[in-house]
C-alpha cells in the first residue's frame, strides 16, 4: 500500500512538475509569442522580400514597447526563395520543432498554398496573407484570416475605372499562367463583362519567361487602349519597356503588387510614369499620421541601412495589423481558440491599410474570413511620386 | 506580313543571346566533351562584378566593362585549375555534377552578396532603346548583341580553324593522351578554353544585364543556349549560333501563329526531335578513329 501511495505520489509531481506545459497553448509561454512568417528573399519574387522584413521591423517596435500583455514577440522568419516545396518544409519545420502559436503573412499564392491545408488541418491561425488570391476564402477556412485586398475585385476596379472614368473600349489583359496571373484575369473579365465587353486580347506568361517580345506583339496588334498587367514585377516593366520600343502607348495598369513606385520607376528607367495600379495601403508620402509614427519608429530604427521605405515594406505591417490588435483583445489568456475567437469580433479595425472587418465563422460566407473588399488606385508620376486617383473603394 | 518579318526580326534579335551562350558550352564542350552547367552562373557573376565596379567604384562603362572581362577570363581558369582538374577519376557524370555545383555555389554566393532584388546596369545605350524601319523595330542593344555574336563566333571560328592553339585544343579533344605525347599541354589547353568560355559567357551577361539583373537572369539564356548547342552538335562554332537563331525564329513564330502559352517549351520539343532525328546535332561533323 505504501508503495502505492509512493507511486501516486512520484506521479503526481512528475505531472505537476509538467503543468504549465501541459496546458499551455503551442507556441506561447508566460514571457513569449512565437510567431512565424515565410518570404522570398531570395529568387523570381525577393523584390517581395521586404513584407517580411518590415514585419519583423514592426514586431521588434512592439517588443520594445512592453511586448502584448507582458509577452514578447519570437518571430520565425526563414527563406522560401518563392518554391512551394521549399514552404513547406519550412513551416513544418518551424512547427513541429520549434511551436509556432501562429503565421503571419507569407507571400506569394502557391508557397501559401503549399501549406494552406497543413495549417488548416491543424488549426493553426494564420493571419494576412500577402496574397489576394481566391484561395484563402473558397472555402473559408476558420484559421485563415486574408487582409490583403482580392485580386478579383482589384482588377474589377481598375477596369471599372478604365472604363468608365477614361472611356477604354479596347482592354487587353497580360497575365501570368498561374494562380495569382488567373485571378486578376478572372476580375478583369467578370467587370468587362458587366460592361458588355469583352477583351481584345488575353495575353499569357510563364514566370521563367525572359523574351516578351511575342507577347506585346499580341497586345499590339490588338490595338488595345488599355493593357492591364497581373504579372510579376520584371514581366511587367519588360512589357512596358518593350511597348515604347514598339511604339506602342496604350494606358497601361498593373495590380497593387507593382504599386511600389520609386522601385518600378528604377528599374524601367522612368517608363512607369503614369501607369495606373491598385493598392492596399496608405501611400508613402501620403502624410498619414499612423504611417508617419511606423516610419519614424519602425524603419528608422530597425530596418537594414540597405532597407527602403516603400509600399512593400509596410506591407508586412499592414497585413500583421489585425493579427497584434486580435493578440492584444486576448489579454494574458492566449489560446488559439481564444485568439481566432478575438480576430472574429474585430470589426472596421483601420490601421494603414484598408478597414478590417470579420464575422463569426460561416462557411457560405467568403467576408466571415475576407478582411476587407476596399482598394483605391494610383497613378505613377515622375520620380516615383504617387498621384491618389480615386479614395479607398468597396469593390465586391 | 510585317507581323511575320517582326517575328524574324525578333527572333533573330533574342537568339543573339542565345548564340553567345550557346558558343561559351561549345568551346569547353570541344575540348573536355563536358557540357558546362555553370556557364549560367559564371556570366552572372561577371555581370554583377561589372555592376558592382560601375556603381560601387563609379568608374566608366569601358573600365568596368575591361576589368569584367579579365575578370571572367580569371574566373574560367581558377575554376579548371582549382576545382575541374582536382577531381579524381573523373568520368564525364561527375564533371557534370562538378559543373552544377559550382553553378550552385556561384548562384548562392551572388544572391547573398549583391542581394535578389531587380536591379537594371547603367549602360550608354537605354535597354529599350529602337530602330523602326518602317513598321518594324529593333531594339539598338539587341542590335549590339546580334553584330557582337557574329563577330565573336568568326573570330572564334577562325581562331580555333587556323591557330597553332586551336589546332591544340582539336587534338586535345581527340585524343588528349597522343596530344600530350606530342608535347601539348592539354591541361592548360583547357584552362584556357575555360577562360575564352568564362569571356563569351560573359559578354552574353553584360548586354543582357542593361535590362534586368537578379540573380536568376541567366537561366533562360543559358539553357537556351545549351539547346542551340544541342542542336548544332556541341562541337560546331557556326552550327550553335545558327541553331541559336533558328531557335529564336521558331520560338518567335510558334508564339505569333500556333500558341503563346507554349512558347517556352518549344525550344526542348526542337531539341528532343532534333536528337531523335540526328543525335549528333544538324551541324556537327564528329571524329572518327580509322582503324
Amino acid at each position: 500500500m505504501k508503495k502505492l501511495i509512493l507511486a501516486l505520489f512520484i506521479s503526481l509531481a512528475f505531472l505537476l512538475s509538467f503543468t504549465p506545459n501541459i496546458f499551455a497553448e503551442e507556441g506561447v509561454t508566460d514571457t513569449e509569442i512565437h510567431l512565424g512568417q515565410w518570404g522570398p528573399q531570395t529568387g523570381p519574387a525577393a523584390a517581395w522580400g521586404n513584407v517580411a522584413r518590415g514585419t519583423g521591423g514592426y514586431f521588434q517596435w512592439i517588443n520594445e514597447n512592453g511586448g502584448i500583455h507582458g509577452r514578447k514577440i519570437v518571430y520565425h522568419m526563414f527563406d522560401d526563395g518563392y518554391n512551394p516545396a521549399k514552404t513547406k518544409a519550412g513551416v513544418k519545420e518551424l512547427q513541429e520543432g520549434t511551436g509556432i502559436f501562429a503565421w503571419a503573412c507569407g507571400v506569394g499564392t502557391s508557397p501559401g498554398l503549399a501549406v494552406r491545408d497543413y495549417l488548416a488541418e491543424k488549426n493553426i491561425p494564420w493571419v494576412g496573407p500577402a496574397a489576394g488570391s481566391m484561395h484563402w476564402i473558397t472555402p473559408p477556412q476558420k484559421n485563415l484570416f486574408a487582409v490583403y485586398p482580392l485580386y478579383i475585385a482589384e482588377a474589377k476596379a481598375l477596369v471599372k475605372y478604365a472604363i468608365e472614368k477614361m472611356g477604354k473600349k479596347r482592354i487587353a489583359i497580360a497575365y501570368l499562367n498561374d494562380e495569382y496571373g488567373k485571378n486578376g484575369l478572372r476580375g478583369a473579365i467578370s467587370e468587362l463583362k458587366a460592361h458588355g465587353m469583352e477583351a481584345v486580347a488575353q495575353v499569357p506568361m510563364e514566370a521563367k519567361d525572359s523574351d516578351l517580345k511575342p507577347h506585346v506583339m499580341q497586345l499590339r496588334k490588338s490595338k488595345a487602349d488599355m493593357v492591364l498587367m497581373w504579372t510579376t514585377v520584371g514581366h511587367s516593366a519588360r512589357i512596358v519597356g518593350i511597348s515604347k520600343a514598339m511604339q506602342f502607348a496604350p494606358q497601361f495598369m498593373s495590380t497593387s503588387t507593382t504599386s511600389d513606385f520609386p522601385f518600378m520607376m528604377h528599374i524601367t528607367k522612368g517608363l512607369w510614369e503614369g501607369v495606373i495600379t491598385g493598392t492596399f495601403g496608405e501611400l508613402p508620402d501620403s502624410g498619414y499620421p499612423l504611417l508617419e509614427k511606423y516610419k519614424k519608429e519602425v524603419f528608422d530604427k530597425y530596418a537594414a541601412k540597405e532597407e527602403r521605405w516603400g509600399m512593400f515594406y509596410y506591407a508586412g505591417i499592414i497585413f500583421t495589423e489585425p493579427m497584434i490588435e486580435g493578440l492584444k483583445n486576448c489579454g494574458r489568456n492566449l489560446t488559439r481558440e481564444r485568439f481566432i475567437a478575438e480576430m472574429e469580433k474585430i470589426k472596421g479595425f483601420k490601421g494603414i491599410g484598408p478597414e478590417v472587418s470579420y464575422k463569426p465563422f460561416d462557411k457560405n460566407d467568403i467576408y466571415s474570413r475576407q478582411g476587407t473588399s476596399q482598394t483605391f488606385l494610383v497613378q505613377c508620376m515622375a520620380e516615383g511620386k504617387a498621384k491618389k486617383l480615386t479614395d479607398w473603394m468597396d469593390i465586391k | 506580313m510585317i507581323d511575320f518579318i517582326q517575328m524574324i526580326v525578333s527572333g533573330i534579335a533574342v537568339g543573339s543571346s542565345y548564340a553567345l551562350m550557346g558558343l561559351a558550352m561549345v568551346i569547353i564542350y570541344k575540348t573536355s566533351e563536358v557540357p558546362n552547367f555553370a556557364q549560367g552562373e559564371m556570366a552572372l557573376i561577371t555581370s554583377f562584378f561589372a555592376m558592382m565596379m560601375l556603381t560601387t567604384f563609379n568608374m566608366p562603362v569601358y573600365i568596368a566593362f575591361f576589368l569584367a572581362f579579365v575578370f571572367a577570363v580569371a574566373l574560367g581558369c581558377f575554376l579548371e585549375f582549382a576545382i575541374l582538374r582536382r577531381a579524381k577519376e573523373p568520368n564525364v557524370l561527375g564533371m557534370i555534377v562538378i559543373t552544377i555545383g559550382i553553378e550552385m555555389v556561384l548562384l548562392g554566393f551572388v544572391s547573398w552578396k549583391f542581394g535578389a532584388d531587380q536591379k537594371v546596369m547603367p549602360f550608354p545605350i537605354g535597354p529599350y532603346d529602337s530602330f523602326i524601319i518602317g513598321d518594324i523595330f529593333i531594339g539598338k542593344l539587341e542590335l549590339l548583341t546580334l553584330v557582337t555574336a557574329l563577330l565573336l563566333m568568326i573570330i572564334l571560328f577562325l581562331f580555333f580553324k587556323y591557330s597553332k592553339i586551336g589546332l591544340a585544343v582539336k587534338a586535345t579533344q581527340q585524343n588528349s593522351v597522343a596530344a600530350k605525347i606530342v608535347g601539348i599541354r592539354t591541361n592548360r589547353i583547357l584552362m584556357m578554353t575555360w577562360g575564352i568560355s568564362s569571356l563569351v559567357g560573359a559578354v552574353a551577361g553584360l548586354l543582357i544585364s542593361p535590362v534586368m539583373m537578379h540573380p536568376y537572369m541567366m537561366w533562360d539564356p543559358m539553357l537556351k543556349g545549351f539547346a542551340a548547342a544541342v542542336m548544332g552538335g556541341m562541337t560546331s562554332l557556326p552550327g550553335a549560333v545558327v541553331a541559336a537563331y533558328m531557335l529564336g525564329i521558331i520560338e518567335h513564330l510558334f508564339g505569333g501563329y500556333i500558341s503563346i502559352e507554349f512558347k517556352s517549351v518549344v525550344a526542348f520539343v526542337i531539341i528532343v526531335a532534333v536528337l531523335c532525328i540526328k543525335p549528333s546535332g544538324l551541324f556537327a561533323r564528329h571524329y572518327v578513329k580509322k582503324v
